[in-house]
This record gives C-alpha cells, sequence and structure tokens, in this order.
C-alpha cells in the first residue's frame, strides 16, 4: 500500500531570483493523487522549518515526502532527522533540485522554465508514489581496531587521533624505525592481501617470514610517496636533488638552504613516467613565498611549463612575482636539461624570452613526485581504485577528501600526491577522526539502496560477477548469483548489464527509472 | 555452449516490416549467457523497432517474453497463446528453438532474429571462440585435450602443417597453431609419445558430412506403455 | 525545421555529474530548458534498454554524464555507460537514425563548463536533425 505525500517547496530555493510560480507548483502538488499536503516553507534547505514540515508529516501520517529544493547533498540534516522522528524513512524522501535544475540555469527563460518545473515536480511525484520502504540489516563489529598502513607523518597523526577516539589501533609500517605509537606498532610489515567488508574488514600482514589475518573495522592508508624512486632524467642526473617538501620542511625548521634555489615542475619534463602533480604549483608558491621571506637575499626561480594556481592561490602567484621569485616557462621544445659539464647548471629555454637561459642552483627541488610503488599493492589488496598516476583515488575531492570510494577504506598524506608535512598530519587527523567514526558504533548497516535478484530468471552467466568492481555478485547455492549486501555499493552496473533482467537496483528500478524519464518528456516543452 | 549473435538490427528491421503484430521470443539458456537472446536483448531489439517505427510512423505492435529453454516442447507450449495470435513470430533463441517453434505450430511464419554460429567457450566477458565442430567422434585424449578438428584450420590429424609459422596459423596470424599448442601441451604432460603415433584419416561419417543426425538413449525412451499412462494421466 | 521544440533528457550520475550540473548552476551558467535530467546513481546503470525507451518516449536526443573514466567513484562504472551508449549509437546509425542523437559524456565535479556544454550541444543537435519523425533516412 502505498502511502500518502507530504509535498514540501522552499521559497528560499524556488524563489530567488524571481522566476517560478511557486502557487502553480502548489496547484500542481495539490491535484495529485496520494498528496496529503502542500507545505510552503522559508528555508527548509537551512533546517529552518524542519520542525514544522515534520510536525505535519506526522498529523498528516504519509510515509513519503517530496522536497522542493536545492541540491540534497548540500541540505542540512535536520530536515532528514525530523522526517525520521516523524516516521518517514530517510529513503522514501525524494529531493527535487529546482534550485540549480530550473531557477538557476533557466533564468532568462520565463516561459519554458515554468513548463519544465511543472514536469520535473509531476516526475517526482511519481517517482514518490514508485518508491518502497526499504530494509536496512544489521550486523556487529567483529573488532573496534583501526588499521593505519604506514607510519609517517600522515600515518601516526591518524593512529594518534584513532586512539584519543577511543580506538584499538595498529600502525603497520613497512620499515624497521621504531618509536611511541598508540595501540600497536608492527614493523617490518606489510599488507599483502585483504578480504570482507566495511566493518569487517581481514588484512592478510607480512611481518618478515610471518604471516597473519588481521580483523579490523576500518583502514587508514598513509603509505606516503615515493621519494626513493624519483625517475625522470632531472633526477637522475641531479643526485642531490630534493623533493618539494624537503625544501619545505627545511625552511619551517629554520635552515639555510643552499641558494640560488631552482624549484622545478617535475623531474621528467617529457612527462613520460611521471605526469606534473595537479597540486605541484600551490605547494610550490606557498614554499617559495616562506623561503623569500625568511631569506629575502636569496634568489629563488620556479620552471614550469604552466603556472595553475586556482582560487585564493591566484593571490600567492603575485604576491610571490612581487617579492623578485623569477618565473621560467618552458615547453617541450626547450625543456630543462642539467649541464653535462656542470651539474650545478640547469638550461631551460624561457618562452618569454625566446632564449636559452642558463640558471646556477645551490638546491634543485622538484614539485612533482611519483606514487609509492607500494601503493599498488595496497590498492589490490584492498581493492581501491587508483588513479592513473598511480595514487589512491578520493571518493569526492570536495565532499570526502580522505575517504576512498570503499567506505571504511580511508587515505591522507602523500599517498594521495605529494604534500609538506603540516597539511600530511592535517590529513592524518582527518582520516583518523573519520575511521574511528565510522567504528565507533560497533555495528554495520547495510542494504537499501543495494541490487536484488530475482533467482528464478538468473542464466548463471557469471556477467554480473565479471562486471561488479565490489565482487557483490557471487554464484551461490543452487547455482543461481547471490548478492552480498554488504559489498554492494548501489551503483547498479550489474542491473545494466544483466541479460536476463534477473537484477535489478533496488530504489532506482528500471520501472523506476523509465517511469520518471517518461513523465519528464510527457510535459510541455 | 551454443553461441549466436543477433542479426544486423536493419536486416531484422526490414524481415518484420510487413507484419502487424510481431511477437519477439528469447530464450533464458545459452543465446542469454552469450548475451544476445535473453531477455534485455528481446526487449533492446523490440526498442530499437519502436524506435525506427515512430521516426516512420509505423503503426506494429510487439510482444517481448523469453522461455526457459525454447528447442524444448514443454517451454514452448506455454507460450502458445502468444505464438498463434501473432502475425509473426520473431524467434531470439538460436535456431534450435526457432526451428523448434516452427515445428510445434506448422501454419505460423517464424522467422531467425539470431544467426546461430557454433559451439563455444567464453575466452574472456564478450569474446567467445569455437572450440568444437561437433565431429562426433572425440580424440582430445590423444591431443592434450586441444581439438584440431576445430582449432585447426585444415582439421589435421596429423599436424603441423608446412604453414604453421612461431606458434600462428599461415591462414591467419592472429589464429594459434592448433597443432603447436598441441606439441607443447604433450611435451608438458611428457607424453610426446603421443605426437609420433599417426592418426589414420577421419572418419567422417560420424559428423554433419555423413547426414543429419540422431543420438538415441533406450533407457530414457518412454514404451508405447508409458506413454499411453501419460495420455490417461492428462 | 519543424515548429515542435526539441526535447532532450539526459541520464547523470548522483555523483561527477550531477555535483558538475550543480556547480554549473551555481556558477551562473545557463543552458537549453529543453534538457531535463533523471538521476541514477552511476552511469553504468544505465543499459541500452533505458536509451532506446527514452526515444520511444518522446526524446529527440539522449544523453548521459558520468565521471571521468580515470576517476570514477564506482571505479568502473563511466566505462561501462560508454560502452552502452555506443552500442545504441550503432544500432541507431544501422537503422538510419542520426547517431548524433546520443551521445556519452564525462564531468569532474570541480567541471563548471562541462555539463552546460553537454546540455547545449545535445539541445543543438536536436535542433538542427529536428524531431525524430522526421530524421535520417528510412532503412
Amino acid at each position: 500500500m502505498t502511502g500518502t505525500i507530504q509535498v514540501v517547496i522552499c521559497r528560499c530555493c524556488v524563489e530567488k531570483p524571481a522566476l517560478i510560480d511557486l502557487a502553480r507548483l502548489e496547484a500542481v502538488a495539490a491535484e495529485t493523487e496520494l498528496v496529503s499536503s502542500v507545505v510552503i516553507s522559508e528555508a527548509v534547505c537551512d533546517g529552518k522549518g524542519a520542525t514544522d514540515v515534520a510536525k505535519d508529516a506526522q498529523a498528516k501520517d504519509g510515509d513519503r515526502a517530496v522536497v522542493v529544493a536545492c541540491d540534497k547533498k548540500d541540505f542540512d540534516p535536520a530536515l532528514l532527522r525530523a522526517y525520521r522522528r516523524a516516521g518517514i524513512d530517510e529513503l522514501m524522501v525524494e529531493f527535487l533540485n529546482m534550485r540549480e535544475g530550473v531557477v538557476l540555469p533557466h533564468a532568462r527563460d520565463n516561459e519554458r522554465a515554468q513548463a519544465k518545473a511543472e514536469t520535473m515536480l509531476r516526475a517526482a511525484l511519481k517517482r514518490a508514489m514508485m518508491l518502497k520502504p526499504l530494509e536496512m540489516e544489521t550486523e556487529e563489529m567483529r573488532t573496534r581496531n583501526v588499521v593505519i598502513v604506514g607510519a609517517g607523518v600522515a600515518g601516526r597523526a591518524a593512529a594518534e587521533t584513532a586512539a584519543r577516539a577511543g580506538m584499538h589501533t595498529i600502525l603497520i609500517e613497512k620499515g624497521d624505525r621504531s618509536f611511541k605509537a598508540p595501540g600497536v606498532l608492527m614493523t617490518r610489515a606489510k599488507v599483502v592481501g585483504g578480504k570482507g567488508y566495511p566493518g569487517n574488514y581481514v588484512l592478510t600482514i607480512k611481518a618478515g617470514e610471518k604471516v597473519e589475518e588481521l580483523e579490523c573495522a576500518a583502514v587508514v592508508v598513509a603509505t606516503g610517496g615515493g621519494w626513493t624512486t624519483l625517475k625522470g632524467p632531472l633526477a637522475k642526473a641531479c643526485k642531490e636533488a630534493i623533493p618539494l617538501y624537503r625544501l619545505h620542511e627545511q625552511v619551517t625548521a629554520g635552515a639555510v638552504p643552499k641558494g640560488p634555489i631552482v624549484i622545478a615542475d617535475t623531474p621528467d619534463p617529457s612527462g613520460k613516467s611521471l605526469r606534473v602533480m595537479d597540486f605541484a604549483w600551490e605547494e610550490a608558491l606557498e614554499t617559495a613565498i616562506s623561503l623569500k621571506r625568511t631569506h629575502p637575499q636569496t634568489d629563488v626561480t620556479m620552471v614550469f611549463q604552466e603556472m595553475r594556481a586556482f582560487g585564493l592561490s591566484e593571490l600567492a602567484y603575485k604576491e610571490a612575482a612581487d617579492m623578485g621569485i623569477r618565473f621560467v616557462r618552458y615547453d617541450k621544445s626547450g625543456a630543462p636539461k642539467i649541464d653535462s659539464k656542470d651539474p650545478t647548471k640547469l638550461t631551460v629555454k624561457d618562452l618569454a624570452q625566446g632564449e636559452l637561459l642558463t640558471l646556477s642552483f645551490g638546491t634543485l627541488a622538484f614539485a612533482s613526485l611519483p606514487a609509492n610503488p607500494d601503493n599498488k599493492d595496497i590498492a589490490d589488496a584492498l581493492r581501491i581504485p587508483m588513479t592513473p598516476e598511480g595514487a589512491m583515488r578520493r571518493g569526492s575531492i570536495q565532499r570526502w577528501p580522505v575517504s576512498t570510494p570503499r567506505p571504511g577504506i580511508y587515505v591522507c598524506g602523500s599517498a594521495l600526491f605529494p604534500k609538506t608535512a603540516e597539511v600530511a598530519k592535517a590529513e592524518g587527523e582527518a582520516a583518523g577522526a573519520m575511521a574511528a567514526r565510522f567504528a565507533i558504533s560497533g555495528t554495520i548497516s547495510f542494504g537499501g539502496v543495494v541490487a536484488e535478484v530475482t533467482q528464478e530468471k538468473c542464466s548463471a552467466c557469471l556477467t554480473c560477477v565479471r562486471t561488479c568492481p565490489f565482487e557483490a555478485p557471487f554464484i551461490g547455492k543452487a547455482s543461481k548469483v547471490e548478492i552480498r549486501k554488504q559489498l554492494c555499493q548501489g551503483c547498479g552496473m550489474c542491473a545494466g548489464a544483466c541479460p536476463s533482467k534477473a537484477i535489478d537496483l533496488l530504489h532506482f528500478t528500471d520501472d523506476q527509472v523509465r517511469e520518471q524519464s517518461r513523465v519528464l518528456l510527457g510535459g510541455d516543452f | 555452449m551454443i553461441v549466436a549473435k543477433r542479426k544486423p538490427i536493419a536486416d531484422i528491421a526490414a524481415m518484420v516490416e510487413p507484419y502487424k503484430k510481431v511477437a519477439v521470443i528469447g530464450c533464458r539458456s545459452c543465446v542469454a549467457i552469450c548475451l544476445a537472446g535473453g531477455e534485455k536483448e528481446v526487449k533492446t531489439t523490440v526498442s530499437a523497432l519502436k524506435v525506427r517505427n515512430r521516426r516512420d510512423g509505423r503503426q506494429q505492435k510487439f510482444e517481448a517474453l523469453v522461455v526457459e529453454r525454447q528447442c524444448e516442447k514443454e517451454w514452448v507450449k506455454e507460450v502458445e497463446e502468444t505464438v498463434k495470435s501473432a502475425d509473426l513470430v520473431l524467434s531470439m533463441a538460436c535456431s534450435l528453438g526457432a526451428q523448434t517453434i516452427a515445428d510445434m505450430y506448422p501454419e505460423r511464419i517464424v522467422f531467425p532474429g539470431l544467426d546461430t554460429g557454433f559451439f563455444g567457450v567464453p575466452e574472456e566477458q564478450g569474446v567467445w571462440t569455437e572450440k568444437c565442430v561437433g565431429c562426433g567422434n572425440c580424440i582430445i585424449h590423444l591431443t592434450g585435450g586441444i581439438c584440431p578438428v576445430a582449432r585447426c584450420a585444415k582439421s589435421m590429424m596429423n599436424g603441423p602443417c608446412g604453414g604453421s609459422s612461431n606458434g600462428h596459423c599461415e591462414v591467419n596470424l592472429d589464429i594459434d597453431c592448433a597443432w603447436y599448442a598441441i606439441h607443447e601441451r604433450l611435451r608438458l604432460q611428457k607424453r610426446l609419445d603421443l605426437i609420433e603415433k599417426v592418426m589414420p584419416p577421419k572418419d567422417w561419417s560420424t559428423a554433419h558430412h555423413g547426414g543429419r543426425r540422431t543420438y538415441v538413449k533406450e533407457e530414457a525412451r518412454l514404451t508405447q506403455h508409458q506413454k499411453k499412462g501419460r495420455e490417461r494421466a492428462k | 525545421m519543424s515548429d515542435r521544440r526539441p526535447r532532450v533528457v539526459g541520464f547523470c550520475c548522483e555523483r561527477h555529474a550531477s555535483d558538475s550540473a550543480t556547480l554549473a548552476a551555481r556558477s551562473g551558467k545557463e543552458w537549453d530548458a529543453s534538457v531535463r535530467t533523471v538521476t541514477v546513481p552511476c552511469s553504468g546503470r544505465v543499459d541500452g534498454l533505458m536509451l532506446l525507451r527514452a526515444f520511444e518516449d518522446g526524446a529527440d536526443a539522449v544523453f548521459v554524464v558520468g565521471c571521468l573514466e580515470k576517476n570514477c567513484y564506482y571505479d568502473t562504472g563511466s566505462i561501462e555507460g560508454r560502452k552502452r551508449v555506443e552500442n545504441v549509437k550503432s544500432m541507431l546509425a544501422d537503422l538510419g537514425i542520426e547517431k548524433e542523437r546520443i551521445e556519452m559524456f564525462n564531468a569532474a565535479s570541480t567541471n563548471p563548463w562541462a555539463f552546460p556544454q553537454a546540455a547545449n550541444k545535445m539541445a543543438e543537435v536536436a535542433r538542427r536533425l529536428g524531431p525524430l519523425e522526421s530524421g535520417g533516412e528510412s532503412k
């Protein structure tokens, strides 16, 4: 039995700037069957009015809602909490992004914007009608262990933070440095395999000759950058060159690096073995500026193919130039080379000048580093996707900077891209906190948006088993596919690939998606 | 398994065009597994034809369904109503399925939507290669588990031929020379003595060359008495 | 050229594609109101049947937006999405329907112009080629 739908329209999102006739939206909602009430809220996206919305929902006793506002990812969680208290499960609330879907992008298209808004509302209402309550299952986490791979700056920070939150931490370090760490420190140890699922991972650790299994709830990957394997003609020709973060450490410690200083974007200008890292410029600018502030007499030159300072770093670019830091831009026609006769000289063709420059240096620093080759082993063992450069992939640069797409596995420090010690430490603290927060509940909750198999239709063709990157489908009893819900990420690749239409993705079933598409195409254009 | 692939969609479109009501029937067995005629492919084909009809302004009715195994009469019987009420049945099973429907309902028009190819194995997801031609007299115990009838371009019984080059076949350098593979396999198994044994020319009478074949398992056949019993039970 | 307005539907993944569309709107970018979007968890959720059904249901152009292939949130989702789109493209081409009517795009969540570019391109295609009813050569 489909329950009644509460519709909430947020004025903040729908009326600023003025474009949409809210009253007409209200009318569309009110005339739709199963809609029990239409609540107009001032700013439900900000959490204001959440209580009123919940009160109305409770009174109308419905089990689902359509919220016409902005991007659901930016909503104040107060609304969902209020809904939960009113008996409406999170997955039964359909968010319609009117602001970024219509009000902003079609600001100058009044007539068509209204038609689109009304059609989108109808599609959202239809989808809400088709939603089904989804069961979540829970399982106990067998341990509260948080394993941190790598005992560098980031790893140690992660361990401290997680331990402070009450987790039992196990630091795995491949070297044999010994130092004070919370929990357990395993030296000369490497992660060689892993199985299980978020909350109940089982890692295979090789310590010396011994191989043992370690259960944990969450993992923090802090394997660092690959300085010892620096490749590229410039690194080969100049053995004393240092990574940028080392230069930064020296400057912060008050040491005087031998001048003149040359900071090059990469030890491999051809890009064959190493691409220029995304954040090379920001780090390089900050380091150069710190250097010039403390040692204004030292000559600092930055040799780059392009200077991509983003956001507020643009100001750093100007500041650096004003302080007398020289910028030399090159391209492949005149890439930097170490002078074969004198390894303290760097030749490069300055594109602005159009001539070959010879730069003497006391210190040569590289802003880009190759990823740690160990990363590939860890990524394979834990099945974390990697970037083409060989670094760990982040969930999302904006929203989840220290998470991987695999829940319960976090990453920090130079394993992502080379960075200074302070930034690595901060990321380590963040990752440790997230791992602790994940493990602290002691229970894993799974289900909801997961794949579901209709076994009678399954041809056991193995397509889903081969397609899923998370190993969620497997051939179970009766030689039909079953889904390991704890591993299922709810992406639906299997549902799209199944030749017998035996798998569907709950919450985004074939029928639900098709209906939405059909209603959207059916309205006025 | 049997490996087939869908006929070019333009060919199918032309084949079904004159018919007002078309039933497209697939199969959950081999052709679903080789991604040619399962429920998804059946529905996708119907959808593509409907899109073409939208473009051309043509009216046609389609029904899309699958049966468990289209070469079995009992399963085809389950969709008898659909078969009988359609102007055309487009079978998206292998030719065995298509012919089963055609034989069971001789007055109905049944067209094949797939081209049935061979007995093959999935080398990797999405790639199927032929490894058996159904010669009816399997000799792979003498060739280290590799069939020269299917995998050698000349189906030689004693290879390789002079055209074998760096382990590849002279017909097509992308194809491995089966006899090179057989040699290496027997070497691995320390059974190279088998290579020295000369195999006589193949007796093709057990293969399709001898005509259409029928296999009978006497123990499984229903006697007249059993068949009568079933009739009474109906 | 027909009088009827073009109808375009896009299937956007919940991760980078949706984030980039939101960022685009907040950055003041505009795009053609002919374009409506359906959100799916991953562009790999989309199969050929869904795309063809959109054409059945009245779309003149259809597109899919997923994460960059090297950075898909679900690892290989946008690769799957692309293969599905390519398959439908070749089917439409074989039927004499312009293959530009269906397209795959990839967007990074931090890119404010990728989504509007995709949406506007498909709206332009739908306008230029006209409604599907008038499209291509009968085959």
